[in-house]
C-alpha cells in the first residue's frame, strides 16, 4: 500500500456530496521570526471521529502545529478551519482542547475540583452545569477520587488525567495531545491507552511513544522539515523501515 | 521578549574592547557626575559626552530609541505637571493654567540628565555579556552570595518567562479573558503566581542538589581570573573618563557659586 | 514606582546608596549568621527571578492595568534574602528595560527594601492566630503586602515632596502630591489583598514555604566527599 503523501487537492467545501471536513488546513507556512520557514505549505483534513498520531524527529515542527491549529500563533500564509469556522488566532476556540506535554504548565488552581470547573466557567455556565460538566470529566479520566486534592502535589500520571479532564470539561470537538505518554510509568501509561481507545472525540496526537500510536490511532502522519511525508495506515507508514530511517525514526518493536 | 541587551555585546568597539572592571568605575562615576550637575551651562556639554560614547560603542540608534520609550514615559508625565506646578515666574498662561520658567527649566534640567544617564547605562552594560559584568563586579569586591544570586536568577530568568507564558497561553486556550476587575479576575492572577513560586521552589531545590553534588559550597575561589588583564590603553581610558567627571563636578560648582562667569 | 535617574538630586542618590548599603550588608550579616547560608542561595534565586517575572502580570484595574510590585509578599516569603532579592531584581530592571535607575539603585533598593523586611515582621503575626488558621494567614498576608506597599508608597513621596524644588505656591504642589499620593490607596488595597490570595494558595499547596523565611533546613544533607576517592580533593576541605 503506498505511503506517498497525498496529492493535495482538497475538496471544495459545501460542494454536494462532499461531507463537511472536522479539520482543514490548506497551504499553511510559518516561521518563528529570525529563523528559517519551519512549516511550509502544509495541507491537512481530519473527518470527525479520526484518531491521527503524528510522528517526526525533534524539531519537526509537531508542536508549533498545534499551536497553529490552536490560534495561539498566527500562520504567516494559509487557511485552518474547524467545521466549517476559519480559527482566527487569539480567539476562544473552546471545540479545539489542548493537553500540554508538561501538565505542571496547564494545572494552577487550589484543587483539581477548581481546575476542571475553570474551562466551563469561562464559558459563562451556571453552577449546575459547571459542576455537572466536572463531574463528568472527572468521573471519565478517573480522577474523581482526586477532587479535592492540590493538583501540584499528585503524581505524573494522575495531573495529566487531571489536565486532560480540565480540556474535556469544555466538550471540545478535537483533543490535541503533545507528548501524551512522556514520563509516565507503565501503569499510568496503560490506564492513558485505554483511555485514549475509549474516547470518542477526534484525537491528533504527536509521540515518540510508536506503540501508543500503533494501538490508539487509525492514521499516522509522518512530518519532517515542516511537510508531511507519510500519510496512512499506522502500520503502513511505521512499517516502511527505508520511509522511517529516510527521517530519523525506527520502527516500532511490534512490526519488525 | 528581548530581556537584555546581549546581542549586541559581542559587536566591536572602542567601548567593547574597554575591560570590564575600567569600564565599570569609569562610566558609573560618570553617571553620577552627571547627576550632580545642576547648573544648566553644563547641559550642552553633558550631551556632547553622551553622543560622543554612544557613536564610539557603535551601538545602533534603533536600540537607544526603543530603550528610551518606556522609561519617557514616564518622564512625560512628569513633564506635563512640573511646568504647571513648579516656580514663581509666569511664562504663559492658559486660562486657570499657568506655565512656569522654573518649571520648565527645571523639566530641561532632568530631562537632559535622566536621557544622558540612561544612555551611558546602555553603552555601559551594552558592550559587554551580562556574565563578564557580573565577574567584573564580583572582582571589585560584590559579595559573593550576591554574585551567585545574580547569576543564578539571571540562568533562569529565561526559563521561568516561559513557565509563565506557558501557564497564560493554557489559560486563555481554556478561555479566560481576565479583562473586567473581579474577584475571579483576581484569584486566577494569583493563582498563577502561586504555582510559579511552587515550581520555582521545587525547581531551586533539584538546582541546589545539582549544584552541591558538583561541589557547590566547597570552592571559595570565584571566576575573577577569567578576566582580560588590564592594559594600558583600558587605564588612560579609565583616567580620561575620571577627569572628565571631575571636570563636570568641578565646573558645576564653580558655575553656581559664581566663580565663573 | 522606581524614581528614575536624573530627578533626584545627587545628594540623595548618594545617601540612598549609602542606606541602602547599611541594608544590605545588615540582611547579609543576619544570613550568614544562618547554618548553612548557602544553601538558600538557590532558592532564592529562583525566587528573584520567579518575582521579577510575576511582575509582568498584568491586573485590570479600570480603566486600565496595573503591574503589582510585590515586594511585601517577598518578604513575606524570603526574610532576610529578600533585601538581596529586591536589589538584584532592580538591578536587572535597571539594565534590562531602563526602569528605575543605576544612580537611583539605592535608593529604589531601601524604599523596597526595608518595608519588605516590615512586610515580614506583620506576616509573622499570623502565629498569633495559629499556623494553621486560614482566616489568620489570609489576615496576616494582607496586612504585609498592604503594608509593605504602604511604606514603599510613603517614602515615595516624602522624598518627592522634599526634592522637587520649592514654589511660591507650596500649597498647591503639596495638594498634587498628596492627591497622587492618596490614589494609590487603591493600588495599597489591591495588593494586601493579591498577597493575601497568594499566601492562601501556598498554605494550601506547600505551607513549609510560609515558614521558609525562618528555621529551614537544606533539602538534601550531603556528606563531606571520601578523600580516598580519586579525584576528590583532600580531607581538609571544608564541609557541605
Amino acid at each position: 500500500m503506498s505511503t506517498q503523501p497525498p496529492q493535495p487537492t482538497p475538496a471544495a467545501e459545501g460542494a454536494p456530496g462532499v461531507a463537511p471536513h472536522l479539520l482543514y488546513v490548506t497551504g499553511l507556512s510559518f516561521a518563528y521570526p529570525g529563523r528559517p520557514g519551519l512549516l511550509r505549505d502544509l495541507h491537512l483534513t481530519l473527518q470527525p471521529g479520526e484518531r491521527v498520531g503524528v510522528i517526526g524527529p525533534n524539531g519537526a515542527g509537531k508542536t508549533t502545529l498545534f499551536m497553529l491549529l490552536c490560534g495561539v500563533l498566527t500562520p504567516d500564509s494559509g487557511m485552518i478551519r474547524l467545521l466549517e469556522r476559519p480559527v482566527t488566532p487569539g480567539t476562544f476556540h473552546p471545540e479545539i482542547g489542548m493537553v500540554f506535554q508538561n501538565p505542571d504548565d496547564q494545572l494552577f488552581c487550589l484543587s483539581v475540583w477548581d481546575d476542571v470547573a475553570f474551562g466551563p466557567q469561562n464559558l459563562g455556565l451556571s453552577r449546575a452545569e459547571v459542576a455537572a460538566r466536572v463531574e463528568a470529566a472527572l468521573t471519565t479520566t478517573g480522577v474523581r477520587h482526586l477532587a479535592e486534592r492540590p493538583p501540584q502535589q499528585l503524581s505524573g500520571g494522575e495531573q495529566r488525567m487531571v489536565a486532560i479532564a480540565g480540556v474535556l470539561a469544555l466538550h471540545p470537538r478535537l483533543v490535541i495531545y503533545d507528548e501524551p505518554s512522556a514520563n509516565l510509568d507503565i501503569r499510568s501509561r496503560r490506564r492513558l491507552i485505554q483511555f485514549l481507545q475509549a474516547s470518542p472525540e477526534t484525537l491528533l496526537l504527536a509521540s515518540h511513544d510508536l506503540e501508543l500510536i500503533l494501538e490508539v490511532c487509525d492514521r499516522v502522519l509522518l512530518l519532517d522539515a515542516g511537510q508531511i511525508v507519510g500519510d496512512g495506515r499506522p502500520y503502513v507508514v511505521m512499517g516502511d523501515a527505508a520511509l522511517m530511517a529516510a527521517h530519523g525514526l525506527e520502527r516500532p518493536a511490534t512490526l519488525l | 521578549m528581548n530581556l537584555t541587551l546581549d546581542a549586541y555585546a559581542h559587536r566591536d568597539s572602542p567601548l567593547h574592547r574597554w575591560e570590564p572592571r575600567c569600564k565599570l568605575v569609569a562610566l558609573l562615576v560618570l553617571l553620577f557626575a552627571f547627576a550632580f550637575v545642576r547648573d544648566l551651562r553644563l547641559l550642552p556639554a553633558m550631551l556632547l559626552v553622551t553622543a560622543g560614547l554612544y557613536a564610539a560603542s557603535r551601538l545602533p540608534a534603533a536600540l537607544l530609541l526603543s530603550r528610551l520609550r518606556y522609561p519617557g514615559m514616564f518622564l512625560l508625565l512628569f513633564a506635563l505637571l512640573v511646568p504647571l506646578l513648579v516656580g514663581s515666574t509666569i511664562l504663559l498662561k492658559i486660562g486657570p493654567l499657568a506655565l512656569y520658567r522654573e518649571g520648565l527649566l527645571f523639566l530641561l534640567l532632568v530631562a537632559t540628565r535622566f536621557g544622558a544617564i540612561l544612555t551611558v547605562s546602555i553603552v555601559l552594560f551594552g558592550t559587554m555579556p551580562f556574565l563578564t559584568s557580573v565577574r567584573a563586579l564580583r572582582a571589585l569586591g560584590l559579595p559573593e552570595i550576591l554574585a551567585d544570586m545574580t547569576l543564578l536568577a539571571y540562568r533562569y530568568l529565561h526559563e521561568l518567562g516561559r513557565d509563565l507564558r506557558m501557564m497564560q497561553t493554557a489559560m486563555r486556550l481554556r478561555g479566560f479573558q481576565g479583562r473586567a476587575f473581579s474577584p475571579r479576575n483576581l484569584r486566577m492572577p494569583a493563582a498563577l503566581v502561586g504555582s510559579l513560586l511552587v515550581r520555582s521552589y521545587a525547581r531551586s531545590e533539584r538546582v541546589y542538589q545539582a549544584m552541591i553534588l558538583r561541589g557547590y559550597g566547597h570552592e571559595s575561589a570565584c571566576c575573577a581570573s577569567t578576566l582580560v588583564p588590564v592594559t594600558r590603553p583600558d587605564l588612560m581610558a579609565l583616567v580620561g573618563t575620571l577627569l572628565v567627571a571631575t571636570g563636570f563636578v568641578v565646573g558645576d560648582v564653580l558655575l553656581r557659586t559664581g566663580a565663573l562667569v | 514606582m522606581h524614581l528614575p535617574d536624573g530627578i533626584l538630586p545627587v545628594t540623595v542618590c548618594a545617601a540612598g546608596y549609602a542606606t541602602g548599603g547599611a541594608l544590605t550588608w545588615y540582611a547579609l550579616r543576619k544570613i550568614n549568621r544562618q547554618a548553612n547560608p548557602r544553601a538558600r542561595v538557590p532558592q532564592a534565586a529562583l525566587l528573584t527571578a520567579a518575582f521579577f517575572v510575576a511582575s509582568w502580570i498584568h491586573i485590570p484595574v479600570p480603566p486600565t492595568s496595573v503591574h503589582l510590585i510585590l515586594n511585601g509578599l517577598l518578604g513575606v516569603l524570603l526574610g532576610y534574602y529578600a533585601v538581596p532579592a529586591i536589589l538584584i531584581g532592580l538591578f536587572f530592571q535597571a539594565v534590562m528595560f531602563q526602569h528605575g535607575g543605576l544612580t537611583t539603585l539605592g535608593v529604589n533598593a531601601t524604599m523596597m527594601g526595608l518595608p519588605a523586611l516590615l512586610a515580614y515582621v506583620l506576616f509573622r503575626l499570623r502565629f498569633l492566630f495559629g499556623r494553621e488558621s486560614r482566616a489568620g494567614t489570609g489576615l496576616a498576608g494582607f496586612l504585609g503586602g498592604a503594608g509593605g506597599l504602604a511604606l514603599a508608597v510613603l517614602i515615595f513621596y516624602g522624598l518627592l515632596v522634599t526634592t522637587i524644588p520649592a514654589t511660591l505656591d507650596i500649597r498647591m504642589e503639596r495638594a498634587a502630591i498628596t492627591a497622587l499620593a492618596l490614589a494609590h490607596i487603591p493600588v495599597v488595597l489591591l495588593e494586601g489583598v493579591f498577597t493575601a490570595l497568594v499566601v492562601l494558595f501556598l498554605q494550601r499547596v506547600r505551607p513549609d514555604l510560609l515558614d521558609g523565611a525562618s528555621g529551614w533546613t537544606p533539602p538534601v544533607p550531603v556528606a563531606a566527599p571520601d578523600p580516598s576517592l580519586p579525584g576528590i580533593r583532600g580531607a581538609d576541605e571544608p564541609h557541605a
